[in-house]
Order: structure tokens, then C-alpha cells, then sequence
């Protein structure tokens, strides 16, 4: 209860004038009424003695024994003080229905509150909780980039305390939107029924709520978000000054060539308002030592926000495979991004299926020994390719890449034919496109190419000028497609998804037929870029990019892994060494969504180590764990404050007194008439 | 004023009364000859003692065995028969005049039935009140004849102002040199004590009765608030607050002084039996006084 009273003033001064001669006429009235009623009795001769220890006669006496008028008084002056219209402020709550969502995301491990945020909020939630009257209800969600109902609507307080205590901190980042909407639905249910069936049962009217918010508020507006009956609050968890070093990204490459040189690049954030310098140390598999450090100067933050950045980059020697972890000095509040990890695997070779009647440029291209080194590369002509065996095998999925040249895939409409369909794996294809979605304009000669998109995996790096077509066709190509190389006369290479894979088309084939002769339709196989092109197939649709990068998700999002192994389920074994089961999904992978620690998981056959990845934070808005200084976090079109205060509502306190008044009252009844006396 | 509606004894306690008689501890001499027996020795058949026979003795009493075994002659002696005498004294005090019925009333009844006992065995019954002077002599009651009389007289009583306890027992042992069974039926509320009182009664050698009776708001009274108590006897001035414990405190204190009579009483030979003024007459009568050895 707040330590003040306020008082108001119901009356005038000449009623307060009257008001205040009712005590003293009270013991006046006593006074006279103490002239005491004559009663004869026989004899005083055993009243004398009964009372002659007592001294009745006494005035305070007479005072102190009766009780009538000591009620009568405190009732006058109950009734005087609720006059007098106290109230006082209190944190207790006006509303019956509430939601709390708490962020249990990564920042909200962070120390700068006591023992850590998430902890700090459980705390001021379970504050509210216990402020909750007898028939309010609440509901509690946890919320990071995913929303989980911790707790439905109840009003059993003791409950939702137990269950505010079950949420744990994740190392995931946060979403609000989910969050928001997983309370508005269960909050507002819609109505789904006809409004105009008499007989159709309605659903609960939505009902107001109050929403608590308890983040540290390290996420995009929600848009599209109409809060409705929802009232938020939003109570704003950690401290604006906090600083946080974090390392922001870390990757290994290998150089072109696959020889056994590594290069591992690592950029670390430092969001503070002063500059640090920090020790990057990289440690390779469980070393306890260093096998490199690196000292950094990391600036503040700029005028406009920006965190200080530094890159830093490794070059390991003699390394084929294995585990790196690259840790900078702790000390700032968020530990989780002080850490992180890249794996390298031993480098598995893509299965790239060629299927062409010839065409020794683009079997030149795919067989030179670096692409070798990348990709294990299958030639067959389109009679072997329809065979169903070579069907069977695409359907399975047991290429990465399959290469039409001039040759269309060997598919059909009938629903119940398995292996006339695409296949189970991404494609490249000269002079032929996907039956479906794809298509080809009217041939263009001599098309001239005006541009290429140079930051696109198969077309980075590539210097096209010089870049003849005899004739091609313009692409038609389908929604979500991407053009790689444009001509005057329109698309001649792009790139479109199909379900989990990609088709890469050009318009153009490197020989064209012409009277019963095969010409050269292109000078592309004479350029540098040809190569290059071939390498950048190799890599990013032939499956041989796991082979020069490592594998590195951010937690709780699922990755696909691919093995060698035809295996129906692997096993992988996260950083405690739990194991989980994973089945191979249709397109060829396995899926696994289970990545919520920070560490390295296993990929296991039979007990075996095949593979290897990293699961990192590596996200900008949980390692800037400073809270705003004037926190505020835009729901749809509205704009909600951050307060850290307790809201505070007026309690008037004549009623309590006129209740108590009213007591007395009865209370002085009662002993009026049962003549019971103190 | 207490005035007596009814009759002081109904038919149905007198057809009961008839069955009782006065009962006395000691043996007096009565004056007359009665169903009693007195010190005296006189011609009766309950045989008392011998004496040497002198000239002149009654020859007819002479025990002729004892004269045949010892050669002497010897009067055999026999006890006199006489009345007892029983005095009834009421208290008509002004604080004899409360309850409902008034104690007056009541001490009448208990007088009248007592003394309606001691007539039908014809003992000399004596009715007698605390206010009576020197001069009221009064008159006894003997036999059945006179039990009308005797009930006119109780009636007649009425509470009297400046009755002392102690003078008018005084008084009345100086108008009743007999010696007999005297009832006190009195409230004892006498603010200058009962002790002397009841000396003088023993100084009477009389067998003492004292029936102490009380009223109903005397022994549980019901006041409650700032009262003025007023003395009905001398006017009096209490001024007490009625509470509980102040209650419990005059219960004790009623409770001290009702056993410091009955010790007092006790230890001189007196017998003290409290009596509440709601309990019927007849009850106590023949009840509580017969198991107490008054009546028989």
C-alpha cells in the first residue's frame, strides 16, 4: 500500500461544525445519564460490601466500564473520518483477465538484472499474479521466435506460478508477432459461424484483457497486428547501459583449390558506448589451449547506432577436417554470443548426373579435375537417362544435379507414375526446360547479352563480354524465378524453385543441328567464364558447396542434412550428447529441427560420425542487449511505452470505514441488548 | 405493601400438616401436659428414676421388687408429660417487603404452617414480629380451635419501619421467659449484624431456628446499568455500575455472608436453613425442614 493518504472533503464548514459537537454532546448526554437511576433495594448492606474495593465511584471508572459509550464514540468517529474521504494509491489490479508473455528469447539471458532478465521477469509477472483477485483469470505465453502456451486461462494463481516458473531460457530470437498472435486468438476467439443460421451456436464474445508484455524489447515492429480488446503493457526488462561484445558471424572456407589450407573468418560486434579491446582466441576440437589469438580493437558505437565491427580472419594449415571455435574475452552481460563455432567436414563430393547426346565441351567442363574434386560426375546419354533404371535412381534422389542438354526430362501427367516425373534433385538444363512452368519464346538470333547477375552463387565472379549466342530462345519462366543472364531479346539463363530444388534453364544450347550437322551455337565454352561457370554449378546446385563451406544454422530453425548414406534414419547427437532420430524425408535429406543448444551436433550411422554442424546465435538484435532508454515497441498501428513502474490505482477507504462503522453499530446492539459488558 | 391475596395455608397443606409435629432437639418443661416430654417427674408411665421412700409419699409408687430383693423401700419416679412451646418470630422489616411473593409473605406462610403443626399436637404455639415493643405481650395459641385466630394474627402483619434485629430479638426474649423452639424466619439483613441477636436467643437456652430467607433478586438479581441503590430500611445510598464481574462479585460476597451464618449458627447449636423466597412453602416444609428435624 503507498505510505500516503489523500483526503477529500464531503462537507461544508458549518456541517463540519456540527458534526464535531456530536462526540462531546455524546459525553455530555453521559455525563447526565451518569445521574444514575434510583432503584430501591432491600438492603445495601451487601451491595456496600461487594463494592467497597472497587471505587465505583470514580469518573474514569464509570468511563472505563462503559462500553456503550465507547462504541457510540467510535462510531462518530468512523462516520467522521469517512467524511473525510480518504484514498490511497495501490499497485493493486482493475483488471480481471490478463495475459503475460514473456520473452524467454537469447538476450534474456543477459545479467544486467538480477540473477538474469528472464528471471527478472518471471519475478515482476509473478508480482501481478499474486496481486490477482479470487475470480481474475490469466494466461501465460513464452515467446521467442516461436509462441508456447505456458499456462491457459485460469484463475488458479497457485498454478500459473508453478507454471511461470517451468519457462527457461532459450538461446532463439524473438518474434513478437507470433507471440501476439497465439494471445489474440485465445483471447478474442473469432467468430467462425454464420451469423445469418439461427441455428448455428455462436462463439464467446471477445472479452477484454490486459496484455503484460515482459521483454527486453530486441525485435521488429509487428505489423499487420490490431490489438482489438487487448490493453498492452509493456514492462521493459534489462538496463539501457548494458554493453555486449558478441562474435556476429564465423565461417571457414576452404581455398579453391581444396588444398589443405582453412580460412576462418570471424566478425565481432561491440555494442557499447565505449571502445574495447578484446582477445579472439581460436581453439581447434577440444583443446583447452588456443592455436591462434588474435587481439582486437573494437570502437563504440557510432552517432547513428551502429555497433563497433571488427573481422578477423585464421589461416589453419594442414586441416582436412574438424571442429573450430573462436571465443573472445568474456565479461559483458550476454555470454551466449561470447562462443562459436564451424565445422568442417571431410569434404563429400556432389553426384551430378550429365545426360546430353554429346557434348564435349560441357563433359569437359563437368570432368576437369577440380571439378572432380567437388562432384562425382555420371555421363549417360537420354536413351540410358529414360531407362527406369536411371528413372528409378533420380526419383530417389540419388543425384544432386541432374544436367539436360537438349534433352528434356522424361516426364508425364499420369499421377500414379512414380518415375516419370521430375527428378528428386536440382537441374540444369541447355536447350530443354521443366514441362511445367517453363517455356521457351520465340528464337532469338544473334541476342546480344546486356547483363548477369553477378552476386547469384552460378553467375558470381563471372565476366561474361564476349559472350555470343548464334541463336537462343528467350526465357518464359515461372513465379519466383530469378534471370541470371539477360539479353536484349530477354532471359536466356534463370533459376526457379521446384519443391525443395531448384531448375537452373538457359535458352540456348552449346550445338545446334542444322542440316544434319552439328554447329557450335556458342564461343561460351572458349571463355574463361565457362569454367568458372561449371565450378559454380558444381557447388551450389551439384551439392559440392558442403564441401567448401561449413554448415552453420541459428538455433531452433531446422536443416536439411545430406549423407552418402541411403539409410532410412540417422541419428544426431546434439553438444549434451543427447542422440534423436531422423528420418530421410522424400526429397533425400534429413531434416532436423531439433537444434536449440549452441554447439556442435553429430550427424551418426551406426554409430559413426558422417557429418558435422554448428548451431550459433549469430543475430544482431540479441547482442544488442541495450535496452532503449525510452523503450517503446510498435504494435500495429500502436505505439506502446514501456513503464517499469507498478500502476497504481486510487483506493477510496470511506467505504472500508463506513463497513467498519456499520460493525460497530451492530456490535453496540448487540451489546445493548444481550447486557453483555467487558 | 404486601397484602396477602390468598389464604396462607390452602386446605391441601393443612390436611398435609396434620400428618407433622414439631420436633425439638432438647428437652424442655413445659408448663402444661402435653405430648412432650419435660424434666419434671410426674405421674406418666415413662419411668425416670428412684428415690427413698420418706412418710408421707404417695404408697401407690412404691417399687415393692426393689423392696423384695433389698429389704428398703424405694419411690419409682416417672417423667412428666407437657406441651412444648413454639415461638414463631417474623422479621417485618421494610427489606422483608420485596420479591414476588414478598419474603414478608412468605415468613407469614412458613410461620402459619409451622405453627398450625404445633397446634394440632396442641403445643402452645406463639406468633410473634421483631417490631413488637416490651408491651405486646401477645397471646399464645393451643389446640386446633384456635388455629383460625392464630392465621388472622400472621395476616395481620406488616412491614414496619426502624425494626432493629438485635432489640427486637432482645425484647422478644425479655416478653417470652419460656423456654421452647423459636423459629427466626429473617432476611438477617441487619446492618448492625446478627451476632447479637442471636446471643440473646441463646442466652434463652430456646433450640434456634433460623430461617434465612431471600428473594429472588436478591440471590440472582437483575440490575443492570448506572444505578442509585437505595436503602429501604434507612434510605441508604449505593451508587454502583453493573457489570458481569460485578455481579460475580456480589454473588461471592452474598455467598460469604450466607455461609458465615450458617457457621456462626452451626457452631453454637443453632440450625440456619437458607430459604428462596420462589420456592413453594409447602416444599420446604415438608421437605426440607423434615430432613432438617424440625418436623416430623
Amino acid at each position: 500500500m503507498s505510505s500516503w493518504i489523500s483526503w477529500t472533503n464531503m462537507l461544508s464548514w458549518w456541517q463540519w461544525t456540527i458534526l464535531a459537537a456530536v462526540p462531546p454532546a455524546i459525553v455530555l448526554l453521559y455525563f447526565l445519564k451518569l445521574k444514575r437511576q434510583p432503584r430501591v433495594v432491600p438492603s445495601t448492606y451487601l451491595w456496600r460490601r461487594t463494592v467497597e474495593d472497587l471505587h465505583v465511584n470514580s469518573i474514569w471508572q464509570r468511563l472505563r466500564r462503559n462500553l456503550l459509550l465507547f462504541l457510540q464514540l467510535l462510531l462518530v468517529g468512523l462516520a467522521m473520518l469517512a467524511l473525510l474521504g480518504p484514498s490511497w494509491l495501490d499497485n493493486r489490479l482493475i483488471e480481471d483477465r490478463l495475459i503475460f508473455l514473456i520473452d524467454n528469447s537469447a538476450s534474456m539471458s543477459a545479467v544486467d538484472a538480477d540473477p538474469t532478465r528472464l528471471e527478472k521477469a518471471k519475478e515482476q509477472a509473478g508480482e501481478i499474479i499474486r496481486r490477482m483477485h479470487g475470480d481474475d483469470v490469466a494466461m501465460v505465453i513464452a515467446f521467442n521466435d516461436a509462441a508456447q502456451v505456458v499456462q491457459q486461462f485460469t484463475n488458479d494463481r497457485r498454478e500459473l506460478l508453478r507454471r511461470l516458473e517451468t519457462i527457461r531460457p532459450s538461446t532463439r530470437t524473438t518474434s513478437l508477432a507470433e507471440a501476439l498472435r497465439v494471445a489474440g486468438g485465445l483471447a478474442n476467439p473469432a467468430r467462425s459461424a454464420d451469423n445469418s443460421n439461427p441455428n448455428d451456436r455462436q462463439i464467446a464474445d471477445a472479452m477484454p484483457a490486459a496484455l503484460y508484455i515482459f521483454s527486453d524489447g530486441q525485435f521488429a515492429s509487428v505489423q499487420g497486428f490490431s490489438l482489438g480488446n487487448l490493453e498492452p503493457n509493456y514492462r521493459p526488462i534489462g538496463d539501457a547501459r548494458t554493453n555486449n561484445t558478441a562474435i556476429a558471424a564465423f565461417e571457414t572456407r576452404r581455398s579453391d583449390r581444396l588444398d589443405d589450407r582453412l580460412q576462418a573468418f570471424a566478425r565481432v560486434e561491440h555494442y557499447s558506448t565505449e571502445p574495447r579491446v578484446v582477445d579472439a582466441s581460436l581453439y581447434l576440437n577440444d583443446a583447452s589451449e588456443p592455436i591462434d589469438v588474435k587481439r582486437l580493437q573494437l570502437p563504440a558505437i557510432d552517432d547513428e547506432g551502429r555497433p563497433g565491427v571488427v573481422g578477423v580472419e585464421f589461416t589453419l594449415r594442414e586441416f582436412t577436417e574438424g571442429v573450430l571455435r573462436v571465443q573472445i574475452d568474456g565479461g559483458d552481460a550476454l555470454a551466449l554470443d561470447d562462443r562459436a563455432w564451424a565445422v568442417v567436414n571431410r569434404p563429400r563430393r556432389g553426384k551430378v548426373l550429365v545426360v546430353t547426346p554429346g557434348n564435349p565441351w560441357l563433359e569437359l567442363g563437368f570432368q576437369t579435375p577440380d571439378a572432380a574434386l567437388i562432384a562425382e560426375v555420371e555421363v549417360v546419354g537420354p536413351a540410358a537417362a529414360a531407362s527406369d533404371a536411371y528413372l528409378k535412381k533420380m526419383s530417389e534422389g540419388a543425384y544432386d544435379l541432374v544436367v539436360y542438354d537438349r534433352t528434356p526430362p522424361s516426364v508425364n501427367d499420369d499421377p500414379l507414375d512414380s518415375l516419370h516425373k521430375m527428378p528428386q534433385a536440382n537441374t540444369l538444363m541447355f536447350g530443354a526446360a521443366p514441362p511445367v512452368g517453363w517455356g521457351f519464346q520465340e528464337l532469338a538470333t544473334d541476342p546480344a547479352v546486356i547483363d548477369s547477375d553477378r552476386v547469384h552463387p552460378l553467375t558470381q565472379g563471372l565476366e561474361l563480354g564476349g559472350l555470343r549466342f548464334f541463336e537462343a530462345n528467350p526465357l518464359q519462366t515461372p513465379q519466383g524465378a530469378a534471370s541470371l543472364i539477360d539479353a536484349d531479346v530477354g532471359s536466356l539463363l534463370a533459376i526457379g524453385p521446384r519443391e525443395g530444388f531448384e531448375d537452373a534453364v538457359a535458352g540456348f544450347a552449346f550445338a545446334i543441328e542444322r542440316d544434319g550437322s552439328v554447329l557450335v551455337n556458342t564461343n561460351w565454352p572458349t571463355k574463361v567464364s565457362f569454367p568458372l561457370f561449371i565450378h559454380n554449378v558444381l557447388g551450389y546446385l551439384g551439392g559440392g558447396r558442403q564441401a567448401l563451406e561449413s554448415l552453420s544454422v541459428q538455433p531452433g530453425r531446422p536443416i536439411v542434412l545430406r549423407s552418402d548414406s541411403s539409410a532410412e534414419t540417422l541419428q544426431v547427437r546434439d553438444p549434451a550428447g543427447d542422440a534423436t532420430e531422423v528420418r530421410r524425408s522424400s526429397s533425400g535429406g534429413y531434416i532436423y529441427s531439433g537444434a536449440e543448444q549452441l554447439g556442435v551436433y553429430e550427424l551418426l550411422e551406426g554409430g559413426e560420425v558422417r557429418q558435422r554442424f554448428a548451431v550459433n546465435l549469430f543475430s544482431s538484435p540479441e547482442s544488442n542487449i541495450r535496452v532503449q532508454a525510452e523503450p517503446v515497441i510498435d504494435i500495429g498501428y500502436t505505439k506502446v511505452v514501456g513503464d517499469r513502474r507498478e500502476e497504481q490505482t486510487k483506493v477510496q477507504g470511506w467505504k472500508w470505514l463506513v463497513v467498519a462503522a456499520l460493525a460497530v453499530l451492530l456490535f453496540e446492539w448487540y451489546v445493548y441488548n444481550r447486557r453483555v459488558y467487558l | 405493601m404486601s397484602t396477602t391475596q390468598e389464604p396462607l395455608l390452602s386446605p391441601q397443606l393443612m390436611a398435609q400438616l396434620e400428618r407433622l409435629e414439631l420436633v425439638t432437639r432438647k428437652v424442655f418443661r413445659g408448663r402444661l401436659k402435653g405430648e412432650r416430654r419435660s424434666k419434671r417427674k410426674g405421674q406418666s408411665v415413662e419411668f425416670a428414676d428412684f428415690r427413698n421412700y420418706v412418710a408421707g409419699d404417695d404408697l401407690r409408687q412404691i417399687d415393692w421388687n426393689l423392696y423384695a430383693r433389698l429389704d428398703k423401700l424405694f419411690l419409682k419416679l416417672f417423667l412428666e408429660e407437657e406441651d412444648l412451646h413454639f415461638y414463631a418470630l417474623i422479621d417485618d422489616s421494610r427489606s422483608m417487603d420485596f420479591g414476588e411473593p414478598t419474603k414478608l409473605t412468605y415468613a407469614k406462610q412458613l410461620a402459619a404452617a409451622l405453627g398450625f403443626v404445633g397446634l394440632i399436637r396442641t403445643d402452645r404455639v406463639k406468633i410473634d414480629r421483631l417490631s413488637s415493643t416490651l408491651r405486646d405481650r401477645g397471646r399464645p395459641w393451643r389446640g386446633r380451635s384456635s388455629a383460625w385466630r392464630m392465621l388472622k394474627q400472621i395476616e395481620e402483619i406488616e412491614p414496619t419501619d426502624e425494626v432493629s434485629l438485635a432489640e427486637g430479638v432482645k425484647n422478644f426474649c425479655l416478653r417470652n421467659p419460656s423456654q421452647g423452639v423459636v423459629v427466626l424466619i429473617t432476611d438477617l439483613f441487619d446492618k448492625e449484624g446478627y451476632e447479637h441477636a442471636l446471643r440473646y436467643l441463646l442466652s434463652r437456652q430456646m433450640d434456634v431456628y433460623v430461617i434465612q430467607v431471600l428473594s429472588e433478586e436478591e440471590l440472582r438479581p437483575q440490575l443492570v446499568g448506572d444505578l442509585k441503590l437505595i436503602d429501604s430500611e434507612d434510605d441508604d445510598v449505593a451508587e454502583v455500575t453493573i457489570s458481569a464481574p460485578m455481579l460475580k462479585r456480589y454473588e461471592a460476597t452474598l455467598a460469604a455472608f450466607v455461609e458465615g451464618a450458617k457457621s456462626y449458627c452451626a457452631r453454637r447449636g443453632m440450625a440456619h436453613l437458607l430459604a428462596d423466597a420462589s420456592t413453594p412453602v409447602e416444599h420446604l416444609v415438608l421437605n426440607y425442614l423434615r430432613s432438617r428435624g424440625l418436623v416430623r
